[in-house]
């Protein structure tokens, strides 16, 4: 009993300990954002502001387009998304159903550019969207994007589907369904976590590029993304911590709230029952 | 309702062949039980009959309509898989109603339906809950509820009752038993259990390594076994097996066992003399007491089910079978040892020495090389 009891203590001081690890960065950017930048490099550090400066937030949202900023972001993942789901939902589920020839390693293959860093893509990106004329569109950073969704994408989702009984499209098939239409009505439908643990994957991925947003729009900022906006306030000799805090909270809400919405479908279990 | 004719059928994958030319017609409204061990070719077979796996070559026919090539949803059958494989997603209606909505029956007539079936199964009170929540026996019936619902033409049924346990599978087998003799549905109705073939068949085919080994009523394949495997796989406890050349006795022949030379009474004994024969011998068929042959042993291991008892004894050393003939896992090592299911509905306990007897008439006689049964 004794022993229950200190490994209780144990669990949860460890829980207690992780936790604050996790937490403590996303506290510290909130504490950033409410003080003066002058009260930001004193010693010893205040751990809350005497005065927080609740109103930067309406003011950052005055003075730089934030909004739109967060627009272009919202549509460049959720097209990315997008385009990469339809890819890897047809391309996992052809890897886990279908035993063609070669059909390893091409699985194998697709995986390769996953291995490849996105700086090493920038310059053949570069080419071929100026080719297409796509330099300073989104379309330039939605088609980037899904280069690098893509390939991990396909691998979470075969995995997925592998976990699925194939009697459960077999079922559908004899029900009068075709191979696609089994897939649609009923696999589809089943793997509902898989597909937002995926799509949320992509989104954040999307999400926090800066590499690919910084190199093709390079026209006007109403063309920008948030997180390349955000950069473009920290200036040469001078940058406002305190505001740049505020924008970056600003920009990590839309993923926090994505999380919340997703979060009950992230949880497995709606295959339960299916089978014995 | 629709007879069934599968004609010369394979099925290879690469150069493995897992069905040799199979061939079995079966009549309206037949229940037929395709039996055998694990990797025989049963569950493909009834995949190709689906149309959810393709045969290398063959002919299957549905009623009048040769299917060999359409699709699944189009031969107009219903399967009930081992796994049940009910849609997670759906409610135990929207369920049932998935084929009829498929094939774009109307919704008044879907619902219908499935309260008709739902009544039959006796589900009627869970067709709003999804699958999760109910037991393993009312998912057994929602998947067979499933398949009535469609009114196909034949039902394909997978193992249905191997997740259920062993009081809900002897309920349950009798109650699809029950719901065929009310429908009078065309059945193959595919199982590794041969207690579930007995009990549910028309006919049995028994199946091995991808070939046919019988096809008959239950009682002439506990009768009159085709061959070892048959015989060895057919009845619980499995039939025992005793070696022995056979010598020639004036018109007839006769076999040594248990020390004694016993006659054979099967007409074609005589053809094995001066050969090894391999003799079964059910354990039912085994008395306590003096009979026409009897032999005294000492039981090495007495099991009691309470009415009846099953006594273990090791057969003579020259009695005994090198390899023994039936596949099963658990029979394994069953060539030595001699199992006689005895009588005892008083409980009484068995002497430490025991008097066992057997009519000769009784005894099943295989060829030792061919394996297949003389008569």
């Amino acid at each position: 009993m004794k022993r229950n009891c200190l490994d209780s203590v144990l669990l949860y001081a460890t829980a207690i300990l992780t936790c604050a690890l996790l937490v403590f960065p996303i506290y510290w950017l909130v504490v950033t954002a409410l003080s003066e930048p002058d009260q930001l490099r004193q010693l010893p550090p205040k751990f809350w502001p005497d005065q927080p400066r609740w109103g930067v937030f309406a003011q950052i949202l005055a003075e730089r387009p934030i909004l739109q900023w967060l627009g272009n972001s919202a549509l460049a993942a959720i097209g990315a998304v997008t385009l990469s789901m339809t890819v890897s939902v047809l391309a996992g589920y052809s890897l886990s159903r279908f035993k063609v020839r070669g059909g390893q390693s091409l699985g194998l293959f697709i995986l390769t550019a996953k291995m490849l860093p996105a700086t090493l893509l920038v310059i053949p990106l570069f080419g071929i969207f100026r080719q297409l004329e796509l330099i300073g569109s989104l379309w330039s950073i939605i088609l980037a994007h899904a280069t690098l969704i893509i390939p991990f994408t396909t691998w979470m989702l075969k995995g997925y589907f592998d976990t699925i009984p194939r009697e459960l499209e077999q079922a559908a098939m004899v029900d009068g369904c075709s191979p696609l239409g089994a897939m649609v009505r009923v696999i589809l439908p089943v793997s509902a976590p898989g597909l937002a643990a995926t799509a949320l994957y992509g989104f954040v991925l999307s999400w926090s590029d800066y590499a690919y947003a910084r190199t093709f729009l390079t026209n006007a900022q109403t063309n920008w993304t948030a997180n390349l906006g955000i950069t473009t306030m920290k200036g040469e000799y001078v940058s406002n911590w305190s505001d740049i805090s505020a924008a970056s909270i600003l920009v990590a809400l839309p993923i926090l709230l994505i999380y919340l919405f997703l979060e009950r479908y992230l949880v497995g279990g709606l295959t339960a029952g299916s089978d014995k | 309702m629709a007879g069934i004719r599968i004609e010369h059928v394979t099925k290879s994958y690469g150069g493995l062949t897992v069905l040799k030319d199979f061939s079995l017609d079966i009549t309206d409204g037949e229940f037929v039980v395709l039996v055998g061990p694990s990797g025989c070719g049963k569950s493909t077979m009834l995949k190709i009959l689906a149309g959810l796996e393709e045969a290398s070559s063959g002919k299957v026919s549905i009623g009048e309509r040769d299917v060999t090539d359409l699709a699944p949803g189009d031969r107009d059958i219903a399967m009930v898989f081992q796994n049940y494989a009910l849609y997670p997603h759906l409610t135990v209606r929207k369920n049932m109603g998935f084929g009829l909505k498929m094939r774009g029956t109307e919704a008044g007539e879907i619902d219908r339906r499935v309260t008709e079936a739902a009544k039959i199964l006796g589900i009627d009170h869970l067709l709003d809950r999804r699958p999760r929540a109910l037991s393993g026996g009312q998912r057994q019936r929602v998947a067979l509820g499933r398949a009535i619902v469609r009114e196909p033409l034949a039902f394909l049924m997978d193992e249905p009752l191997s997740n259920l346990d062993a009081k809900l599978r002897v309920h349950t087998r009798a109650e699809i038993s029950a719901l065929h003799k009310r429908l009078g549905v065309t059945t193959i109705y595919v199982t590794h259990d041969q207690t579930e073939a007995m009990t549910m068949a028309d006919r049995i085919v028994i199946m091995k390594d991808g070939e046919i080994q019988q096809i008959a009523h239950p009682d002439t394949m506990f009768r009159e076994p085709a061959n070892l495997f048959v015989a060895g796989f057919i009845g619980s406890p499995g039939m025992n097996f005793l070696q022995s050349p056979v010598t020639s006795a004036g018109n007839g022949a006769q076999a040594r066992l248990f020390g004694q030379e016993v006659p054979l009474l099967v007409a074609n004994a005589s053809t094995l003399a001066g050969r090894d024969a391999v003799f079964g011998l059910r354990p039912e068929h085994i008395s306590a007491g003096p009979g026409p042959v009897s032999f005294e042993v000492q039981p090495r291991l007495i099991e009691s089910l309470g009415s009846e008892q099953y006594v273990y004894v090791d057969l003579p050393p020259e009695n005994r079978v090198g390899q023994t003939p039936h596949a099963t896992a658990e029979e394994d090592g069953r060539g030595n040892a001699l199992i006689a299911r005895l009588i005892n509905p008083d409980g009484a306990p068995l002497a430490e020495r025991l008097t066992l007897s057997f009519d000769p008439a009784r005894l099943h006689v295989f060829d030792a090389v061919t394996q297949e049964a003389i008569r």
